[in-house]
């Protein structure tokens, strides 16, 4: 039975929504909820959030997700689309007809087409794969074996594919908890265990971007393979995985949406005292704190270490700390087990300003969202506070003993991904490098002055293959600087790349004080009469009024001019998040000549040479 | 080894628990027909708080048996609850 305090607090939830407050009540809800509770609570969560809440009145993104299951997943869907909330989405949830999945995907008027889904989830099991191969079997057997089942998942992501381009998330194969050959199934290359473990890792290999793969085998073994298997709910009704082990699998499928949709966490704000090393630096000095010694040093050591990962991972890390600035640099200076460098921190405030302050000021300093932010303390009260003045960031519970840092960090899956691309592990030195930029400006007093100080130099480029993971990263992740909110996955920009009436250009930038890399992305459409569409304009907003603008607005006249247009066309669609660059297009000399349902058109003639904007950023190079 | 009585009263809180409804009384003639929400899922919420809350586990077969709350109580007390 549940226990008193969930209980009140379940009670909390249902009052203050009958009070009309759903977004507290929602807020409440999803405090209270864990992915490892049982399944009557996960059950309990998602009918408050179904019956009680209206959905309404929170703010979330809709989301059009399809099944297709080989197995049972009603009650999967209904505790998936509290988890989803739980990420900002509205899911509207569509399960296809049991084991059917093969048929609905090949045929183009079944309901999953007319549903129109944003993502599709395959959902399938370890039971699926068909791979006949007799014990003792030899290797170009077991390859032909898994080359056809890793064959069959191919077939229908391409079949998808053709007739309605999405996202796919898509289960590996859960290797069962028992096999005929006991542990020898470890040992010998033909049995379902180990052909299996060979499938999981062909499926990945094949897996194009665009096709998550869920690792569900690595979600039972986390779970426990003895729990994960409940086989009298398979016989009973088909139920392929254990009911209590819901919670945790509809948790780890919407933080892959999230992922998917750009919404993962991109930054770690730590404290340092007990959190970095055990102990206080301003009292205990530089050999006081335990760092590398003991269990507890050596805990510390692996958890700093496990942060630098993250951070060559492609995530940005910034420091919070209560102490004075000089005594909170000298461990990451001089002490010798240290993990961590300064040059690894983007931010680094050592004040004794609230820690609330302090994030508001990092994420203002690294022009990132405050719903982007990971903070880590071992202090309760801190915890505390900042959860309460920024209910955005995310605030793990972090536990006393640190060797329980990395598990209950990784726990959470703030930091999923789908894609992986080597500028990601550039990007804390480009954050790190902006930084240093801003604090150079703080010493000029004369913009221009300061702009024509930082010898910029821009590369202009048409899209290519090497480009174009970043390319898409760009365009499916911006949300701030983002004209027209297209989103393309590589095969469509592939696509465009092909097309005579498109250009493409992308645009890097680097100054003194470091590479910005690939920082914006145009696609211009020359199909219509007499004038050049703007189809698409990202930019990240690393690189904002520095002249940028004006820059690629100069680069876009000269192309659309080549390309015998008379008009260059912009338009903005306006979004939650791109209200920075609704007058964009006002500032660049452009003429606003429509408006109407959150669209402005705009449009510059630019038949006889237009006025140029004079910008601080030389041409290094035109690869066009 | 409890009476039939307590173990009716057990069962009455992983009711209104599982169906969210504190007004709810169950008898032994209680039947999914009489509880809206009382549908296939429900009633494996109901089979699993019911195996968590006594320390029992039933086979497949049994959690399909289970027509009534008079079964549930048979069963359990038949287990030695």
């Amino acid at each position: 039975m549940i226990q008193q305090d969930l209980r009140q607090a379940l009670r909390d939830v249902k009052s203050l929504a009958a009070d009309g407050d759903h977004g507290a009540a929602f807020r409440r809800l999803t405090e209270i909820a864990r992915p490892d509770h049982e399944f009557a609570l996960q059950s309990r969560y998602a009918k408050l959030f179904d019956n009680s809440i209206d959905a309404g009145s929170i703010d979330l993104k809709p989301l059009r997700l399809a099944i297709l299951p080989t197995s049972t997943v009603d009650h999967l869907a209904d505790v998936l689309r509290f988890w989803l909330a739980a990420q900002g989405f509205r899911a509207d949830i569509h399960i296809g007809q049991f084991d059917t999945v093969t048929q609905t995907v090949l045929d183009g008027n079944s309901e999953l087409y007319r549903f129109k889904p944003d993502v599709v989830w395959f959902f399938g099991s370890g039971r699926d794969p068909v791979l006949d191969v007799a014990p003792g079997a030899a290797e170009a057997d077991i390859a032909a074996a898994v080359d056809r089942a890793v064959g069959d998942a191919r077939a229908l992501w391409s079949a998808l594919a053709d007739r309605h381009p999405c996202d796919i998330i898509h289960n590996n194969a859960d290797i069962a908890d028992f096999d005929l050959f006991g542990n020898f199934a470890g040992g010998a290359p033909w049995t379902r265990r180990n052909l299996l473990r060979r499938y999981n890792l062909a499926l990945a290999a094949a897996a194009p971007p665009g096709v998550a793969i869920l690792d569900l085998d690595h979600l039972s073994a986390f779970y426990g393979k003895g729990r994960w298997f409940d086989r009298r709910y398979w016989y009973h009704s088909k139920h392929a995985v254990a009911f209590d082990a819901v919670g945790r699998l509809a948790y780890q499928a919407a933080r892959l949406v999230a992922a998917l949709k750009g919404l993962a966490k991109k930054c770690l704000i730590l404290d340092l005292d007990n959190t970095l090393w055990g102990g206080v630096v301003a009292d205990d000095g530089l050999d006081g704190i335990r760092l590398g010694d003991g269990p507890d040093g050596e805990a510390f050591v692996d958890f700093q270490k496990f942060v630098r990962g993250l951070k060559d991972r492609g995530l940005i890390l910034a420091v919070s700390s209560k102490n004075e600035d000089d005594i909170a640099r000298e461990p990451f200076q001089r002490h010798p087990d240290m993990q961590l460098g300064l040059e690894d921190i983007a931010v680094f405030r050592a004040n004794w300003y609230n820690k609330a302050d302090n994030i508001r000021d990092i994420v203002k300093t690294l022009n990132i969202g405050m719903d982007s932010v990971v903070y880590v303390d071992d202090n309760p009260v801190e915890r505390a506070l900042v959860r309460e003045q920024l209910p955005e960031v995310a605030v793990p519970d972090m536990p006393q003993d640190p060797a329980q840092f990395i598990p209950t960090l990784c726990r959470e899956l703030y930091f999923e991904t789908t894609a992986f691309s080597v500028e990601d592990t550039e990007r804390g030195r480009y954050y790190r490098d902006n930084v240093a930029r801003d604090e150079h400006r703080q010493s000029f007093t004369d913009l221009n002055q300061f702009l024509k100080n930082l010898e910029m130099r821009a590369i202009v480029g048409a899209f290519d293959d090497f480009h174009l993971p970043r390319i898409a990263q760009l365009i499916n992740k911006s949300n701030q600087f983002h004209l027209t909110g297209t989103r393309y996955g590589e095969d469509a920009i592939r696509a465009i790349m092909k097309d005579p009436k498109k250009i493409c250009r992308y645009f890097k930038l680097r100054d003194r004080f470091g590479d910005n890399g690939l920082v914006s992305v145009v696609i211009l459409d020359c199909a219509n009469k007499g004038g050049v569409d703007i189809d698409t304009w990202v930019m990240s907003c690393r690189v904002l009024s520095r002249g940028m603008e004006e820059f690629i607005c100069n680069e876009l006249v000269r192309t659309a001019r080549d390309a015998g247009g008379k008009t260059l066309r912009g338009r903005y669609v306006r979004s939650k998040k791109n209200n920075m660059v609704a007058d964009l297009y006002g500032r660049l000399g452009f003429s606003k000549c429509g408006e109407g349902d959150g669209v402005m058109e705009w449009e510059l003639a630019i038949d006889s040479p237009p006025f140029a904007h004079p910008c601080h950023i030389e041409i290094e190079q035109v690869a066009a | 080894m409890s009476d039939a009585g307590s173990i009716r009263g057990r069962l009455n809180t992983i009711f209104q628990e599982v169906f969210d409804d504190d007004s709810i009384q169950i008898s032994d003639e209680t039947t999914a027909q009489d509880i809206d929400d009382w549908d296939s899922v429900a009633h494996i919420t109901l089979v699993l708080s019911v195996e968590e809350e006594f320390g029992v586990q039933l086979n497949a077969a049994e959690v399909g048996k289970l027509e009534n709350v008079g079964a549930m109580v048979k069963l359990l007390i038949d287990r030695g609850c």
